[in-house]
C-alpha cells in the first residue's frame, strides 16, 4: 500500500474517533494540533488504527509515536510484514 | 476483590453478580444525584403514568456497572474508559438482578479491555445492556 492511500484511510479514521469530517493529517500532525487528542483518545485511535489496517501495535511504540508521519511509518512497516 | 492482570485475562471471561435495589438505594442516589424527578419519587405520579410503582433510576442501575468492573472485572486494576448502554426495561424496588460481562476484546498496545454487559432479572428479562472500555493498570 503507498503512504497516500494509507494516508486516505488513516484520515478516516482520525475522522471518526475524533467526530470531526474536517481532520487531515500528515507526517507532521501532532497530538497539539487537535484539540481533543487526550491520553484517552489516544488510546481510541490506537484500536480504530489497528483494527482499520489489520495491525498490532507494541506497547513501546504506542507511547513513544512523536508524530502520525512515525504512526504511518510503524503502520507500513506492519501491513509488508 | 478480584486482582487480575491484563496478562490473566481472556477472550470469553465472564464475572457476574447478584443485587436486590432496595428503597434505602433510591433515597441514597437520590441524595447523592439530586435527582429528585416524580417518577423515582412518587407512587401516584408513576401510577399516573403506567407504571405499578416508582421506577427505580436507570442509572442507579448502570451504576452497578462500576461495581462489575471494579470489583470483579478485572477488579482492582480497572480503569474505566467508557461506558455505552440501553436501559431496555423498567426496574422496580425489590428486583433481584444479575449484572454480568463478559470479555469481548482485547488490545494488548493499550491494556484495553471491552466488556460487552448485560444486566437481567432472575426470569431472564434484560433490563440493561451496554459495553465498557476499560483499562487494566500495569
Amino acid at each position: 500500500m503507498s503512504r497516500e492511500k494509507a494516508y486516505k484511510k488513516l484520515n478516516e479514521v482520525f475522522q471518526d474517533v475524533f467526530d470531526d469530517e474536517s481532520i487531515t493529517v500528515n507526517d507532521a500532525t501532532t497530538a497539539d494540533d487537535i484539540e481533543d487528542w487526550d491520553s484517552l483518545e489516544h488510546i481510541n485511535l490506537v484500536v480504530a488504527v489497528e483494527k482499520m489496517f489489520g495491525i498490532k501495535f507494541n506497547m513501546g511504540e504506542v507511547n513513544n509515536m512523536k508524530n502520525v508521519g512515525e504512526m504511518m511509518d510503524i503502520i507500513l512497516q506492519r501491513i509488508k510484514e | 476483590m478480584n486482582r487480575y492482570t491484563y496478562e490473566q485475562l481472556y477472550l470469553g471471561q465472564k464475572e457476574e453478580f447478584y443485587v436486590e435495589v432496595t428503597e434505602e438505594m433510591l433515597q441514597d442516589f437520590r441524595r447523592i444525584s439530586g435527582d429528585v424527578n416524580p417518577l423515582h419519587n412518587d407512587e401516584a405520579f408513576a401510577r399516573q403514568h403506567h407504571y405499578p410503582q416508582r421506577v427505580v433510576y436507570g442509572m442507579l442501575t448502570a451504576s452497578f456497572l462500576s461495581t462489575l468492573a471494579g470489583v470483579y472485572l478485572p477488579g482492582e486494576n480497572s480503569l474505566i474508559q467508557s461506558v455505552e448502554t440501553k436501559f431496555l426495561k423498567p426496574v422496580y424496588i425489590g428486583d433481584k438482578l444479575i449484572v454480568s460481562g463478559v470479555v469481548a476484546e482485547l488490545h494488548d498496545s493499550v491494556q484495553q479491555i471491552i466488556l460487552k454487559v448485560s444486566i437481567t432479572k432472575p426470569d431472564g428479562q434484560r433490563v440493561l445492556k451496554g459495553v465498557m472500555k476499560l483499562g487494566v493498570l500495569r
